[in-house]
């Protein structure tokens, strides 16, 4: 088929997304394609879904942090934010997405709003703590293992004193004696606070 | 002129509106150890997120809520989320948590704790009225009007749920904005996220209102409201408040 005139092509706009997941997650291109157009035919059903058009068109992600250039058509922009708002989950992993920026371009859009060099975010480092539960650091922000699952934190947890949140709830079952002397710690800590 | 007593009360013109304009949008979170994100990491999504404040409604949760303002410029308020079975235990838990917090919040559920929660003046916000059982009518639409309870929004099971669950959800969340349409009754809107990867963007929660078919100024005005209810309650908390209208000011002297 030949090329269409200019005038008649579909015109499009690139939706700038950040993406977030706890560290274990591992996201693929395809995957996240997948659960954007699952999010946008659940939200929008197949008319609106094909009227948005969304494809990922630029995706990067490495340690729990990405992102994304999601194509969708111009006069689609609202309904095509809200698709990607929708998305939760990719893979049975929890997702967290931010459109930041609107552009005409892919260029545009990724000089504009995503990381210009190419690279994901800085390197993310693992500790250990002094109990065995493991922290990995990114920046300001920490994301903790504990038994139940990960928790989300920043280093503001972590000012004063190692064990500023109390995880005795999460971790009742597994260590009985560290976590009350920490219990009692952290309480005195937040009634200070107060 | 005589001088006048640095304390003195002096009779207003009622609430205090010229900062209204400034208010950003709020959201209110389920925090750490109840949700899986703690405070301070809620207010680094939400300063990327471009909200003004978060309002945190699990009580339990430890925060330096002036470290976090420095760090993030998010406003951090202070709440309960009162989740009880009936409306007697519900009564005491929001008696215990008025002087102690900016906002009060009562989770509904079923029809009993719902009629509770927008009958007391006591209560700021009504939670999740359309979760499990619950259901509103036009009486509950016209009593928090007049009682100024805000009633939530909740698009969680929008953005999180699928299926027959969402649209269940949406058959109701439509009723409700028809209620809330008509008889003008004050409401609030959240994602209610449970951690930091749950919370969507203002801008992201009124694009996906409107496919639902709420005006986006209805969000938007929804998502300020937080901010609304927490800077009345802190008015009425802080040391100079007297009654509505009235409030003590420092004066200066009176010169010529």
């Amino acid at each position: 088929m030949t090329h269409l005139p200019k005038h008649a092509r579909p015109r499009w706009r690139y939706l700038a997304v950040e993406i977030e997941t706890w560290p274990d997650a591992d996201l693929r291109r395809d995957s996240v394609q997948r659960a954007l157009w699952y999010a946008a035919q659940n939200l929008l059903g197949d008319p609106g879904s094909a009227d948005a058009d969304l494809s990922v068109v630029r995706f990067r992600f490495g340690d729990g942090v990405g992102e994304a250039v999601v194509r969708v058509r111009r006069d689609e922009v609202s309904t095509g934010r809200a698709a990607v708002a929708c998305v939760s989950t990719v893979d049975g992993a929890a997702v967290g997405l931010r459109v930041v920026g609107v552009s005409g371009t892919i260029r545009a859009c990724e000089e504009s709003y995503l990381r210009a060099d190419g690279r994901v975010d800085d390197e993310r480092e693992v500790v250990t703590q002094s109990d065995g539960r493991t922290r990995h650091v990114r920046g300001r922000l920490v994301d903790v293992e504990t038994a139940s699952g990960f928790v989300g934190a920043t280093e503001i947890d972590y000012s004063e004193t190692d064990s500023e949140i109390d995880y005795s709830e999460t971790d009742s079952e597994t260590d009985n004696s560290e976590t009350d002397s920490e219990t009692d710690n952290s309480e005195t800590d937040s009634e200070t606070n107060d | 002129m005589t001088d006048v007593d640095d304390d003195r009360c002096e009779v207003g013109e009622g609430h205090v509106t010229d900062a209204d304009d400034h208010l950003g949008p709020y959201e209110a979170v389920t925090a750490h150890p109840e949700g899986e994100t703690t405070v301070a990491r809620y207010a680094q999504t939400a300063a990327d997120s471009e909200f003004a404040g978060v309002v945190v409604r699990t009580w339990e949760a430890s925060v330096d809520a002036a470290a976090v303002r420095e760090q993030t410029g998010v406003d951090v308020v202070s709440a309960v989320e009162v989740d009880a079975d009936d409306p007697a235990s519900a009564s005491g838990a929001v008696g215990n948590a008025r002087p102690k917090c900016d906002v009060v919040i009562v989770r509904g559920g079923t029809s009993t704790l719902n009629r509770f929660a927008v009958e007391q003046d006591r209560v700021d916000v009504v939670a999740a009225p359309l979760q499990g059982d619950g259901d509103v009518d036009h009486v509950f639409a016209k009593t928090a009007r007049e009682h100024r309870t805000y009633v939530e929004v909740n698009l969680g099971p929008v953005l999180r749920a699928a299926g027959g669950e969402r649209v269940q959800h949406l058959q109701s969340l439509r009723k409700l904005r028809e209620l809330l349409d008509y008889y003008d009754t004050p409401h609030v809107v959240s994602a209610r996220p449970s951690s930091h990867l749950e919370v969507r963007a203002p801008r992201e929660l009124v694009a996906v209102g409107e496919t639902v078919g709420f005006e986006p100024e209805t969000v938007r005005a929804g998502l300020r409201a937080w901010g609304e209810i927490a800077r009345e309650n802190r008015r009425r908390r802080s040391d100079s408040f007297i009654a509505p209208g009235v409030q003590r000011v420092t004066r200066e002297e009176d010169t010529g």
